[in-house]
């Protein structure tokens, strides 16, 4: 009925897998006459190759699997000394954020033990980034879990950007802004936090208090957007002022009133 | 991390003596009274059996016949004295209030009903077959011949019958199937069963004959369970609402179906820490004013004048017909109060730590609690805890407080996964996460919870796996 | 405690009981029955949680050196207290941070002992020259921000939503949309 926005309309082929306590899904673009089975089982491929990274992952991190290294470090039958060396870089990356984010992103839960879960979901997604490129895919969308990293554009051979939606946490079937990603310029990862999530620590003697309800953070690599969204929950204004001076990232941010803070890359 | 830190810098911070329990011997005290509760409770019941040994009932055992009307009696007795207990549970001592707690002393109430009237059940079938053999006939005829022939026995017979409507009446299932308001009605009915099955005690039973023993016992148990029930239940409720002459002074909406009550009045300085502890309330509005609502304070009382006048404050949900008429008050309104009652306070406090976890309209009383308990700053954790946090009632008043006092605050929203006994959400509790991971100080900290049952129950029972005594657990139930 | 409740309340009631045959046995010759009588005493206990008292409280500084000690979390000193020195008023220069806008240096304005403005200033390493700092996150209004329906995004980032919450998310649609 409307040819033009038909055209201008992105065809896509998204497939899904469940990890790390929510789903991820890999889409690309793929226009359907040139939809063919061999484009069907390379799409199949790549997502098992993202699965499979993922797994590896959340075996190793996740404190919710019982043989897991990471409950084995909670559950003090390991100490960090002994851990894996992959284990230890996750460690000092998540302390190197802590330094950064003077405290406002921290690798332990309250009572100590080590919980990376805040940083993993961002590498893996990272990771599974890099072994799209190297499977030679150049236009692919992420989403973990509602956060995105994305390569080249949705229809293929153009310029055109990814369009990112964020979901209006007042209202979670509507969103309240969006967010143009990749299409050759500009950063390609979009994360977003909220206070509502996991054992969110509202505050504490000593530390700032939270005003933000939701906050999203665009940047070309996809940890610093999760952690920087993550520590802007909860450091507060103060956290929000580092983040946009110290790195190279737009922010939009959502009061516990309602209200809106954003840098100029999210204004229209 | 932090403190080995510290320590380096200051060596002689090692040898600061650790920190006092202020709460060691007002907890001390408190499981003392518990524990000479417990014993005047068994020894009660020892001396019902003791007396009527002492005036000779064993003698009764010497045939086969007697042995059945010497069981028969003392199960009667028995049952009597567990039906007294049952009463003083229920009638608001301030002695047992302050030390079991009221929902614990209603705990043990219900505990004790079944108990009860199977000894008395007991006691009516025994002496049918004791008696009966005495004379040669069958336990049927001859609890016929005690109806008809026997004055006083038709009475014994309904008091029988009243005890059994109570009793099935109070059992959960049942309970269930009916408004709060019928079970209250019925349950009045005790009253009528204790007073109907008094006057074969004293006519047919022969153990309050004149130069016995238990004549004086029973009469001085009796009269003292009357005059509690009458003035703990009756005159005190009438004292306080004279004294302190509540009206309802604003109903303001906090959330979908959640209103806060506020009342003005006088003498309040005298509820003062009170906070978080409930009253029974009476709204005297037409159509209200005799149902009785148990709330809990939600904020410490505010007092304006030197001469006590201020303000109280309720949070409410409506969970009954009776509780949505509330939002509906109109100011102006007086209101009968009794109270406060129950341990939600700085009174059950034993330990230097404190944890306070709420849920939905559970929030209520922990806010009040965290007003008033005593606690330095870092010492004291506050969950909150719903779907979403449309349902963390108070949630702003709550970081209010934590932030002037110094409590680390958490919140934490989402519905629990399917299936899983947990009292997180389906995220945390994936995680791994459990009560210990807000509050590293749990195992040495009182738990004050306010919540669903189910909910509060996988609270405690994370909460006991941490290494928390039951002593340091402080639920409040508020489904009933 | 709870131990201490059920030995004494037991204590307590064979004593009674005890006393009690002992002046029945007076009145009667007959002793046949009396242990079953004694028996109705049970142990049986309602005993109200005790506990021992005097656990300590927490024990509070370990010993330094210890294995586990890594980068602290303590969030340093505010800049805040510049204005603390400056009660008549003034324009007060904070500490040069390094940031990817190169060296920033803040600028409190304080006048009548309140701070009245803020202002970050970027000095170029060329010519030292201020300039304002453009990118920081201002309120803005719903409108302003860049728009989007659901039917023109191909992604959609929110706080990470668990498997369970997936499926009423928009992002699941999308996803069964490009199945």
């Amino acid at each position: 009925m409307q040819p033009t926005s038909e055209l201008d309309r992105p065809e896509l082929k998204a497939r899904t897998f469940h990890c790390m306590g929510t789903v991820v899904s890999l889409t690309v673009p793929a226009r359907t006459e040139d939809w063919t089975p061999a484009a069907d089982a390379a799409l199949a491929a790549a997502t098992g190759v993202v699965e499979q990274l993922f797994r590896e992952l959340d075996d190793r991190f996740s404190l919710y699997r019982h043989g897991s290294e990471a409950s084995r470090l909670a559950r003090g039958e390991l100490s960090l000394r002994e851990a894996s060396q992959d284990f230890r870089n996750r460690y000092a990356e998540a302390a190197e954020w802590r330094l950064l984010t003077e405290g406002a992103f921290t690798p332990e839960r309250p009572d100590g033990v080590p919980d990376l879960s805040g940083l993993v979901k961002g590498f893996a997604i990272k990771e599974a980034g890099a072994a799209l490129q190297s499977l030679g895919l150049g236009d692919w969308c992420l989403n973990a879990g509602g956060d995105v990293l994305v390569a080249g554009s949705p229809i293929m051979g153009s310029r055109a950007s990814w369009q990112a939606g964020i979901v209006d946490p007042q209202d979670r079937k509507t969103l309240i802004a969006a967010y143009p990603l990749g299409g050759g310029t500009g950063p390609g990862a979009l994360a977003t936090s909220g206070s509502a999530e996991r054992g969110d620590h509202i505050w504490t003697s000593g530390a700032g208090i939270s005003e933000f309800h939701q906050v999203s953070v665009a940047a070309a690599d996809i940890v610093i957007a999760d952690v920087l969204a993550t520590a802007i929950v909860a450091g507060g204004i103060p956290m929000l002022n580092r983040a946009t001076s110290g790195w190279d990232v737009e922010v939009l941010a959502i009061r516990n009133d309602g209200g809106i803070l954003a840098t100029a890359g999210f204004r229209g | 991390m932090n403190t080995s830190t510290q320590t380096a810098l200051q060596p002689a911070a090692r040898r600061v003596p650790v920190a006092r329990n202020p709460f060691e011997g007002q907890h001390r005290r408190r499981m003392l009274k518990a524990d000479l509760l417990t014993v005047i409770a068994w020894a009660s019941l020892a001396g019902a059996v003791a007396l009527w040994l002492a005036d000779g009932g064993a003698a009764g055992f010497s045939s086969v016949a007697g042995a059945f009307t010497a069981v028969g009696i003392v199960a009667g007795l028995a049952g009597m004295d567990l039906v007294l207990l049952m009463l003083l549970l229920a009638a608001r001592l301030p002695i047992i209030d302050g030390t079991v707690g009221h929902d614990r002393a209603l705990e043990f109430h219900r505990k004790l009903g079944k108990p009860s009237l199977y000894l008395l059940l007991a006691h009516g079938v025994l002496l049918a077959v004791g008696y009966g053999m005495a004379e040669g006939l069958d336990p049927v005829s001859e609890a016929v011949a005690l109806w008809v022939q026997v004055p006083d026995m038709w009475l014994a017979y309904v008091s029988t019958a009243l005890f059994i409507t109570v009793v099935v009446t109070s059992l959960v299932a049942v309970r269930r199937r009916f408004p709060y308001e019928f079970w209250y009605v019925v349950h009045l009915l005790t009253y009528a069963a204790v007073l109907t099955s008094l006057p074969h005690q004293f006519s047919v039973g022969g153990l309050f004959a004149e130069g016995t023993w238990q004549r004086w016992y029973w009469l001085a148990v009796c009269i003292g369970t009357g005059a509690a029930l009458l003035h703990y239940r009756v005159l005190e409720p009438i004292v306080a609402t004279f004294r302190h002459q509540l009206r309802v002074s604003r109903v303001v909406a906090v959330g979908h179906g959640v209103v806060s009550i506020e009342m003005a009045g006088r003498h309040l300085d005298e509820l003062a820490g009170s906070g978080g502890r409930f009253f029974i309330w009476r709204f005297l509005a037409p159509g209200q004013w005799w149902h009785p609502h148990p709330f809990s304070l939600s904020a410490e009382p505010l007092q304006f004048d030197d001469d006590g006048g201020g303000r109280l404050r309720i949070t409410v949900r409506d969970l009954g017909r009776g509780s949505a008429r509330l939002a509906r008050l109109k100011p102006g309104t007086r209101v009968a109060v009794e109270g406060p009652y129950g341990l939600f306070s700085t009174a059950s406090r034993s330990r230097k730590h404190v944890v306070m976890i709420g849920a939905g309209i559970g929030i209520t009383p922990i806010r009040a609690l965290l007003e008033s308990t005593p606690f330095a700053p870092g010492d004291a954790t506050v969950i909150l805890r719903g779907h979403s946090p449309s349902v963390l009632y108070l949630g702003q008043e709550v970081l209010d407080l934590c932030q002037r006092r110094g409590a680390t605050l958490f919140h934490l929203t989402g519905r629990r996964p399917r299936g899983a006994q947990t009292w997180l959400p389906e995220k945390e509790a994936r995680s791994g996460y459990r009560l210990a991971s807000y509050a590293p100080d749990l195992a040495d900290s009182d738990v004050y919870v306010c919540g669903p049952a189910g909910w509060a129950q996988n609270v405690l029972d994370d909460a006991r796996r941490a290494g928390v005594r039951e002593e340091q657990i402080h639920y409040e139930r508020f489904d009933w | 405690m709870r131990i201490r409740a059920v030995v004494s309340a037991t204590l307590a009631s064979v004593g009674i009981l005890v006393a009690g045959w002992q002046s029945g046995t007076h009145v009667t010759t007959t002793s046949s029955a009396v242990g079953t009588a004694a028996g109705t005493n049970g142990t049986g206990s309602t005993g109200t949680g005790g506990g021992t008292a005097g656990s300590s409280g927490s024990t509070g500084s370990s010993a330094s050196g210890s294995t586990g000690t890594s980068g602290s979390t303590g969030s340093t000193g505010s800049t805040g207290s510049t204005g603390a020195a400056a009660t008549a008023g003034g324009t007060f220069a904070g500490s040069v941070v390094q940031t990817r806008f190169g060296p920033v240096q803040v600028q409190i304005s304080v006048g009548s002992g309140k701070i009245s403005e803020v202002t970050a200033l970027q000095l170029t390493n060329e010519d030292r020259r201020s300039v304002q700092i453009s990118n920081y996150a201002a309120p803005v209004l719903r409108s302003e921000v860049l728009q989007a329906q659901s039917a023109n995004v191909q992604t959609v980032s929110g706080a990470t939503v668990t498997s369970s919450a997936y499926l009423t998310s928009l992002q699941s649609a999308l996803d069964a949309a490009h199945l």
